[in-house]
């Protein structure tokens, strides 16, 4: 576990909202120039390719684009990254990578079929909001 | 004796071999060599145009009718501040560049991406 605690470094709080901004920037740069080398850990050239990985982290980023708290940022930031370090340190295997960003949590669902349209609003919340 | 010194004097010998068919280029063709692995395979400007406006229509927000070589990404075609990061990471990509952060902060239209690519040496 020793190498992967050196790599979690926790940065100071972003003191402004300017400072969070420029430091989400600086994360998707870095997670985009790591995706050639997580496609060539996970063998991904056959079901992706780079600009859809790179779609794809920026629409993570952008579901939180209403956040206004530097602190919540920050939060938000320090999950990025340590998902990152994760799948550059192959702490994943490739249906892990291929389920939650190229096929996308809707293709996953098991309830888009007619049967499951009755499904309780409920059942059908959980599945979307349990996936992480 | 002879027969001990036969094999540690063929040992030693080596006749050149020649293919057959191949000219033998003169000696003074030898000594001129490319200086540099990427020479002289500059980019010209068009090229440097038409894979910029290739990598931008692309682009899955833009309208590919509207990108010209004028265009500004966040005036003219309605994007972000991220949507612009992310068609300056597939700028990086096209060439093969590293963009120092203080030079892609100030990209942001069809024209500068042009201008810093076409004046990079290393744009490939």
């Amino acid at each position: 576990m020793a190498f992967t605690m050196r790599s979690v470094k926790v940065p100071p709080n972003s003191a402004s909202l300017a400072e969070a901004r420029s430091r989400v920037i600086d994360f998707f740069k870095k997670s985009c120039r790591s995706i050639p080398a997580i496609m060539e850990i996970y063998n991904l050239h056959d079901v992706v390719t780079v600009s859809q990985l790179r779609s794809t982290i920026s629409s993570e980023i952008r579901k939180n684009a209403h956040l206004s708290n530097p602190k919540v940022i920050d939060m938000l930031l320090f999950k990025g990254m340590e998902e990152l370090g994760n799948i550059v340190e192959h702490a994943k295997q490739r249906h892990h990578i291929i389920g939650q960003y190229v096929v996308g949590r809707e293709g996953l669902m098991q309830d888009a079929s007619p049967k499951d349209q009755e499904a309780s609003e409920f059942l059908k919340q959980f599945y979307t909001s349990n996936y992480f | 004796m002879a027969a001990s010194l036969r094999p540690a004097i063929l040992r030693h010998i080596r006749l050149p071999v020649r293919p057959q068919g191949q000219p033998v280029l003169p000696s003074w063709l030898s000594s001129i060599r490319a200086m540099s692995g990427h020479g002289d395979d500059h980019l010209t400007r068009e090229e440097v145009v038409d894979r910029v406006l290739d990598v931008v229509k692309s682009f899955p927000k833009v309208n590919p009718s509207k990108v010209t070589a004028e265009v500004h990404f966040q005036k003219d075609l309605g994007l972000d501040s991220l949507d612009v990061v992310e068609i300056v990471m597939a700028l990086e990509e096209e060439f093969k560049l590293e963009i120092p952060d203080k030079e892609a902060d100030k990209i942001d239209s069809c024209p500068l991406a042009i201008e810093y690519i076409a004046n990079h040496p290393m744009a490939g």
